[in-house]
């Protein structure tokens, strides 16, 4: 026995000093137009005309399933654009992911339609949850646990690889050439910030995407703190003769003029992380991405209001390739009932950290949507008040009608789909009491999925979408 | 952006739009050229943009250069 003891002890001392493999591999030479990118995707039959943007939240499975149930509703409305009738789905340009969200999101850049046959089976109805706890009481995994450059996460990661990507990397995601253009976002642990799995970030530290494992940066994107552990990946930033795009230098002298906080802060995030010098960071450890942003909807929105961003729909607007901008928000939160304020108890340690937890991130998604709001308002606004100088200077009689430059207009349609817009107070209630977790009874999925759908069919916005675009959802009832 | 012909616009090296059109551009400091065919003047321009609405864009001009 004490032999046997002995051997694992030894076995464990030597696993802890098995050398870090880190799964994003160095990038040899830095080429500004190359690797996973969203000008490098061919358009194919999707149009620019018509922009969808799809956000996908954070929330476990059941955030999974509620984001596949929109995948599914557009993949079952068809619309007419451009003289073609076409699925929705097929006009779907950027996803943009979080943790649970992700796994759909990952799915679906890896497999295109095929997810329909196969990830409610690979994932949605799996017990993820206990297949993950059962090989924590495996031997083979206390070896690898052992060593310090691997945690939990990394053992999710292999398992999402081998179970439901099927080793998939992003060398396929790129082999597949297609929009829509995937973005899974972890949180950058140290400075807080969204960490996108996309080559313009990975640029930053000389590392090459296309080596990366979906497995792996689905786990990075849902490494929810505490229960799951950061996943480390290696910056070989001053590797690869990197340069940064020039909006950076510009961004960052604007600090002490404080023109636009955001976009300097933005370019100083860009040069910590390649910096290769005094200040240099040789791994960066990526946590959950609900934590710099639960609803995925901070990349779009930069991309939508500024041109220097490596997806600008901005720029895309500017060049009058976009007359219609659809953004979808796909938003799992719950919001469990407590029975905190009927006790005069000092609320515990596990209460009071699990608030600290998820109310900031909470109140910065509605900040979030307020944002995206706040935008799609100032666009139509400047649209209203050019009219309205026109109708007003033209009431003068003809010789005063105003000519008025105004930038390319654009409709704009901010769809949210969240249980909060359900009608009824005790379904409201029942869908915001489920639990965050990777492993929902097959019931409560087939709940969600019939109630993604209802949600998004619902939607003002989406409806209006419809009447713009002579669209139809088919549902059981009615085929298109 | 103003010049007599209609040309790219390019912001922060990134073509972004054409010329004698009103552009979207995020505050803060930008540099607008009209790309690599030189016959025009300034080469570039530098300028901080801020508080500027759709009625009262900020007009950044460049003109012809002689022979141009």
């Amino acid at each position: 026995m004490s032999a046997r003891v002995a051997v694992l002890a030894c076995a464990l001392l030597l696993s802890a000093c098995a050398s870090f493999d880190p799964g994003n591999p160095p990038l040899a030479t830095y080429v500004p137009d190359a690797g996973y990118g969203f000008e490098r995707l061919e358009r194919g039959d999707n149009s620019d005309g018509l922009f969808v943007i799809l956000t996908f939240s954070g929330g476990g499975t059941r955030a999974a399933a509620l984001s596949y149930s929109v995948l599914e509703a557009l993949r079952d409305t068809t619309i007419e654009w451009e003289g073609r009738r076409e699925r929705l789905l097929d006009e779907v340009d950027v996803i943009s992911s979080i943790s649970g969200g992700s796994f759909p999101a990952a799915y679906y850049a890896l497999y295109g339609r095929k997810m329909f046959d196969e990830f409610p089976d690979k994932f949605l109805y799996r017990p993820i949850q206990s297949d993950l706890i059962k090989r924590l009481f495996l031997p083979s995994t206390w070896w690898k646990l052992a060593a310090p450059g691997f945690g939990r996460s990394d053992l999710a990661a292999e398992f999402y690889d081998r179970e439901v990507f099927g080793g998939g990397t992003y060398a396929d995601v790129i082999a597949r050439g297609r929009r829509p253009f995937v973005i899974l976002n972890a949180t950058d642990m140290t400075t807080g910030s969204p960490f996108p799995f996309i080559q313009d970030q990975f640029d930053l530290m000389c590392s090459d995407l296309a080596g990366v494992s979906l497995g792996r940066a689905a786990a990075a994107s849902s490494a929810f703190p505490v229960g799951l552990t950061p996943l480390t990946f290696q910056n070989y930033a001053g590797t690869c003769q990197y340069r940064q795009p020039p909006w950076v230098e510009l961004a960052a002298e604007d600090r002490e003029s404080r023109v636009n906080p955001r976009r300097t802060a933005r370019a100083e995030n860009r040069l910590a992380l390649a910096d290769h010098g005094t200040a240099r960071r040789p791994y960066i450890h990526l946590t959950d991405g609900g934590v710099a942003d639960n609803i995925g909807l901070r990349g779009p929105l930069t991309a939508i209001t500024s041109p220097n961003h490596a997806w600008s729909v901005l720029r895309m607007m500017n060049n009058g390739k976009i007359n219609k901008l659809v953004v979808i928000v796909v938003n799992a939160a719950t919001n469990p009932a407590t029975d905190r304020d009927q006790t005069s108890r000092v609320p515990g340690l596990v209460d009071t950290l699990k608030a600290a937890a998820t109310v900031p991130l909470d109140n910065y998604s509605f900040d979030t949507l307020e944002l995206l709001s706040a935008s799609v308002n100032e666009f139509n606004e400047d649209a209203r008040l050019v009219e309205g100088c026109k109708k007003l200077a033209a009431r003068n009689g003809t010789q005063c009608a105003l000519d008025i430059p105004a930038p390319h207009h654009i409709e704009l349609f901010p769809v949210q789909v969240a249980f909060e817009y359900l009608g009824s107070a005790e379904e409201r209630a029942w869908f915001k009491n489920l639990p965050t977790t990777f492993q929902l009874p097959r019931e409560t999925i087939d709940t969600l999925r019939a109630a993604g759908r209802r949600l998004l069919s619902e939607d003002p916005e989406f409806k209006n979408l419809l009447k713009a675009v002579n669209g139809c959802l088919a549902d059981s009832e009615h085929s298109c | 952006m103003t010049f007599p012909t209609r040309r790219f616009v390019y912001i922060d090296g990134e073509q972004n739009g054409y010329t004698n059109e009103v552009l979207r551009v995020d505050a803060g400091t930008h540099v607008f050229d009209l790309g690599n065919v030189r016959n025009y003047q300034p080469a570039s321009r530098k300028v901080m943009v801020k508080d500027t609405t759709v009625l009262e864009p900020l007009e950044i001009a460049f003109t012809k250069k002689d022979g141009g």
